[in-house]
């Protein structure tokens, strides 16, 4: 974008404002993405739980209902702004914001598409995890500046549950960057290319013959980077077809769903039990305010699960078209960005799937949840990811001559990880899970009860 | 370039210091701790805008997302939220005074003679070292600094293992409060004890405990 | 991993009944199953949802929305809204007579009405002047429907009366006014149930109706123009429709009540059912039981199940009183209409 500019304009302004004018638009860009979507998810989150209910959704407003959104921001700005006597005015006021920014700060560095990426900062995957957690102290804000009981419990269990549960999610991606090498989200479609579980490793034989449709250079196997090599490239090599992939996927998905707050894990903002959590106290713009956060923070989350272990944009077709050059780079960018935001609204579906089937947790269970089972669980996958890394890079000599595996092919090797992490993996599930179980109904002596007062 | 680097290095520090300042001479203890949290924010900014970014994203990350949480949930958690009987000064303030000052100086001075203040500095020779990556102190905690690191390592689990001890509850301890169903049956049974009974007890698994543990998946 | 669960849904006929046997598949389910069963339902409801709506009970899946002001469900025939008049199709002639039983029954208070007039006597008519029904205060117990002995007044199946006008729900004879055979299509068994005594009832009425008073507000032009049109073809019985003279009227009136006596006579084995204690009521009772005497002094016990289950010798006493009234009534009433 910068260069765009520069090319433009470049003789006519100073260097520094083409730069900061070139970030203040993609920073519009993405932010008007985002809400687009945020607009349609509300509406189809409606809509698909009306369907799981047996039941239409809106439907009045505009073909399909598709204006409800429309519908109800205008209620929203219209409604009366009610700040409670007794609340701490600034605080009360900056909590939404404080509370969306971080949020929003979280799109700047997910590679929307094939060269769509607002920011390459190479710690992006700690940046997310970072700036995800400051959103926690606007709900803090919020909680504590209504000045009511309800809204200081809801911040209470939704910064609990946000500060438990970052530990399970860090942990599920700390295998991605482990596969990675790194913590840069714009390489992480780069290398998911390739076909499905083999990854990049079905080499291309004769450099001649090997047709750019098919093949194209793939900067590294899974594992850290390497040479750039030739190989079979359907844009399906996602982790989440690997087994460590698979576990380290439904490991984070399950934490994103809690630090987003969604059913089964909407402790924080329950309406059965706190009124509405920290939003209790919060009406018109406001209330939209927090709102807004959480579905982008939902769609931000998505987005990082799709670009992880999904394969982010990449996907078939992808590759090719990026091969042909000209003009069909754009092309493929654009089918890579459609193939993002595809994945991004399936996570979604699953969430509002989740959100018709499953009832609520109690506190306890969701502690339970998160320390007895994701947290091992991710353990356990951090440890498969490193035999991957061990036994698709490492040499012998790397392994102190336990594993002499120097002379196996590339999808060879990346087959035997393949089965000695799914191994590792299904056992270690069954276990964690059999440990978990319920405990068979214990008899209790009499003397033991004690009968509350 | 540099203009704009200069512009947000200006704002960033002036946010850092307003709200040190604000930290120290506000009234509200928990308004106090939130400008905390805004000047560790900016602290973030300004390692990010050295292009230090591992750095600048764990200061957001342990300060910002942890360390000033768990702060906010002491302060929420202890009485007297307003603080309208907390003095701003103790007679002793001079001290506070000297040894932050004392601190400061330790640290800046020797900064302050040994930099070479040339500006701007001098281009650097070939590929500037790279220390800030993530990598780079990933290397770094692997090798240079292996055995501190392993020795945190070690408190930070001794620190947890003494936790749960101290906040465990022994299970012999642990008193269960009964449903309303397990009392009657309770009753029930004591009832049937007291009276002669002709038949042996129906259930003896009657009472039972019903708690829904929570690992269920 | 997800278990195909049968959800079968069977009909059992009992005696008290239908019954749908939903078969819930199994119940013992290992850790996990019940997360994965429980999404497999949610993504059948949303499935068939898209697709099919519900028909039948029997069915658990598809959009059950009724899209109301597009779709409507049937409403049953005894749903009640808000009480409404009957008129007579043909001649126009509502059937209210204005005996205000209505007016005295409802618990809310919101009906009110005038009886009519004759302009030329003063005298009170069977029929209404003004009918007022305050639809706003109304409670749809249905009561003045239940009460009415003419069957005049009916419970409406109409349901939308939503409106920021607060006295537009104060509703006149003219709005209030249908005909019967609106009431016919929304309620049919209920109409053929007091079909035949109502428009007895009604005829009754109309004769003790000079001109053009009970009819209903909106049919009075169409009569007007149908009675001019009988008039025109023939000119005999000219002056009757236009200027009713009293002393006509009351000839007319007595040859219509000849004409019922005698055809009460002929019908008299029917049951004596009506009990209500209306004028017309009782000089038909009067009537069948005269009859009924004499046919007891002739034939024994033949007419015996004439009087319900009395006894024949007290029917007959009975009968004999209520004929001296009728006669020394209808006299009296002779006398006056002649003066």
């Amino acid at each position: 974008m910068t260069d765009i500019l520069r090319s433009w304009i470049g003789s006519a302004l100073p260097d520094w404002l083409i730069v900061l004018i070139a970030y203040l638009l993609v920073t519009t860009i993405v932010l008007f993405y985002a809400v687009g979507n945020f607009i349609m998810m509300v509406w189809a989150e409606r809509r698909v739980v009306a369907r799981m209910q047996d039941r239409l959704g809106p439907n009045r407003v505009g073909p399909a209902g598709l204006l409800q959104p429309i519908a109800d921001a205008v209620k929203m700005f219209t409604k009366e702004d009610i700040v409670p006597r007794n609340a701490d005015r600034w605080v009360h006021l900056l909590a939404p914001i404080v509370a969306l920014a971080p949020v929003a700060m979280m799109l700047a560095v997910i590679p929307w598409g094939r060269g769509w990426e607002p920011i390459d900062l190479n710690v992006a995957l700690l940046y997310m995890v970072a700036v995800s957690a400051v959103s926690g102290v606007g709900l803090m804000m919020a909680g504590w500046g209504s000045n009511n009981k309800f809204a200081l419990l809801g911040a209470m269990r939704a910064v609990a549950q946000l500060v438990s549960y970052e530990i399970p999610a860090v942990t599920a991606l700390l295998t991605v960057v482990i596969l990675a090498g790194g913590m840069s989200l714009l390489d992480l479609p780069y290398m998911q290319a390739g076909v499905p579980i083999m990854g990049a490793t079905i080499l291309c034989g004769d450099p001649a013959g090997c047709s750019p449709l098919l093949y194209s250079t793939i900067t590294s196997f899974p594992g850290s980077p390497s040479e750039p090599v030739q190989a079979l490239d359907l844009g399906l090599g996602w982790w989440v077809f690997t087994p460590v992939g698979l576990l380290g996927f439904l490991v984070f998905f399950i934490a994103a769903l809690a630090e987003g707050e969604r059913t089964p894990f909407d402790i924080p903002e329950a309406d059965s039990e706190i009124v509405a959590g920290y939003m209790t106290e919060y009406s018109g713009m406001k209330f939209a305010t927090f709102y807004i956060a959480q579905y982008i923070l939902n769609f931000a989350l998505s987005a990082l699960a799709a670009t992880a272990f999904l394969g982010g944009w990449q996907g078939p077709g992808v590759a090719a078209l990026a091969n042909m050059g000209g003009p069909w780079v754009h092309v493929a960018a654009a089918l890579s960005a459609f193939y993002l935001l595809a994945k991004i609204w399936i996570l979604f579906f699953v969430m509002i799937w989740l959100r018709g089937a499953f009832p609520r947790l109690r506190v306890d269970q969701l502690m339970d949840f998160a320390w007895k089972l994701l947290l091992p669980l991710a353990l356990v996958n951090i440890m498969s990811a490193s035999l991957v890394v061990g036994l698709t890079q490492w040499t012998s000599a790397q392994w102190g001559g336990l594993v002499n595996l120097d002379g196996f092919a590339p999808w060879q090797r990346q087959l035997i990880a393949v089965l000695v992490t799914a191994v590792i993996n299904i056992a270690a599930t069954y276990w964690i899970l059999s440990i978990n179980q319920r405990p068979k109904q214990v008899e209790w002596d009499e003397e033991e009860l004690v009968v509350a007062p | 370039m540099n203009t704009l680097i200069t512009i947000l290095f200006l704002i960033f520090a002036a946010l850092i210091l307003t709200s040190a300042i604000m930290t120290v001479t506000v009234k509200n203890i928990v308004h106090a701790a939130l400008w905390l949290i805004s000047s560790f924010f900016g602290v973030g900014a300004l390692y990010l805008l050295m292009e230090a970014e591992f750095l600048g994203v764990a200061q957001v990350l342990i300060y910002v997302g942890a360390v000033s949480i768990l702060i906010l949930f002491a302060i929420m958690l202890t009485r007297d939220l307003e603080g309208s009987q907390n003095r701003q000064l103790t007679p002793r303030w001079w001290i506070a005074l000297i040894v932050p000052a004392a601190l400061f100086g330790l640290l800046i001075v020797p900064t302050v003679m040994t930099h070479d203040w040339r500006l701007p500095p001098p281009p650097p020779a070939g590929q500037p070292p790279a220390i800030s990556g993530a990598q780079q102190i990933g290397t770094a905690f692997m090798r240079e600094y292996f055995l501190p690191f392993e020795v945190a390592a070690i408190l930070l689990t001794v620190a947890m293992i003494g936790a749960i001890v101290v906040a465990f509850e022994e299970r012999e301890r642990r008193r269960r409060v009964l449903t309303l169903a397990e009392r009657v049956r309770l009753r029930q049974r004591q009832q049937q004890r007291q009276q002669p009974a002709p038949r042996p007890e129906p259930a003896a698994t009657a009472v039972q405990t019903s708690e829904a543990t929570g690992g269920e998946t | 991993m997800m278990t195909e669960i049968q959800t079968e849904t069977t009909e059992v006929q009992t005696t008290r009944g239908k019954v749908y046997v939903i078969d819930r598949g199994q119940t013992r389910l290992r850790a996990g199953q019940g997360l994965l069963t429980g999404l497999e339902v949610v993504f059948r409801h949303f499935r068939d949802a898209l697709t099919r709506k519900l028909e039948k009970p029997s069915q658990q899946t598809g959009v059950f929305t009724v899209q109301y002001p597009e779709e409507r469900l049937k409403l049953p025939e005894a749903f009640r809204n808000f009480p409404i008049l009957l008129y007579d199709d043909e001649t126009g002639q509502e059937l209210c007579t204005s005996c205000f039983q209505c007016q005295r029954i409802c618990p809310p208070q919101v009906i009110h009405m005038t009886q009519a007039r004759d302009p030329a006597t003063g005298k009170p008519v069977p029929a209404v002047a003004e009918f007022l029904i305050e639809y706003d205060a109304c409670m749809s117990c249905g009561l003045c429907a239940e009460v009415c002995p003419f069957d005049a007044i009916k419970m409406d199946h109409e349901f939308e009366y939503s409106t920021d006008v607060h006295g537009g729900l104060t509703l006149n004879k003219e709005a209030l006014n249908r005909p019967i055979s609106y009431y016919e299509k929304i309620a049919p068994t209920f109409w053929a149930e007091v079909k035949d005594s109502a428009m007895k009832k009604l005829q009754g009425n109309m004769k003790r109706r000079p001109d053009l008073i009970g009819v209903a507000p909106q049919m009075v032009e169409k009569i007007r123009a149908k009675r001019a049109e009988a008039a025109a073809q023939a000119p005999a019985p000219a002056p009757a429709t236009t200027e009713a003279a009293p002393a006509d009227k009351a000839a007319r009136l007595a040859a219509a009540r000849a004409r019922a006596a005698e055809k009460a006579v002929e019908a008299a084995p029917e049951p004596a059912t009506d009990s209500a204690p209306t004028d017309k009521a009782a000089r038909l009772a009067a009537i069948r039981a005269a009859n009924a005497a004499k046919k007891s002094e002739g034939a024994a016990e033949a007419a015996a199940p004439a009087t319900d289950s009395a006894p024949a010798d007290k029917a007959a006493r009975l009968a004999a009183i209520r004929a001296a009234n009728a006669a020394k009534k209808a006299a009296a009433q002779r006398d006056g209409s002649e003066e």
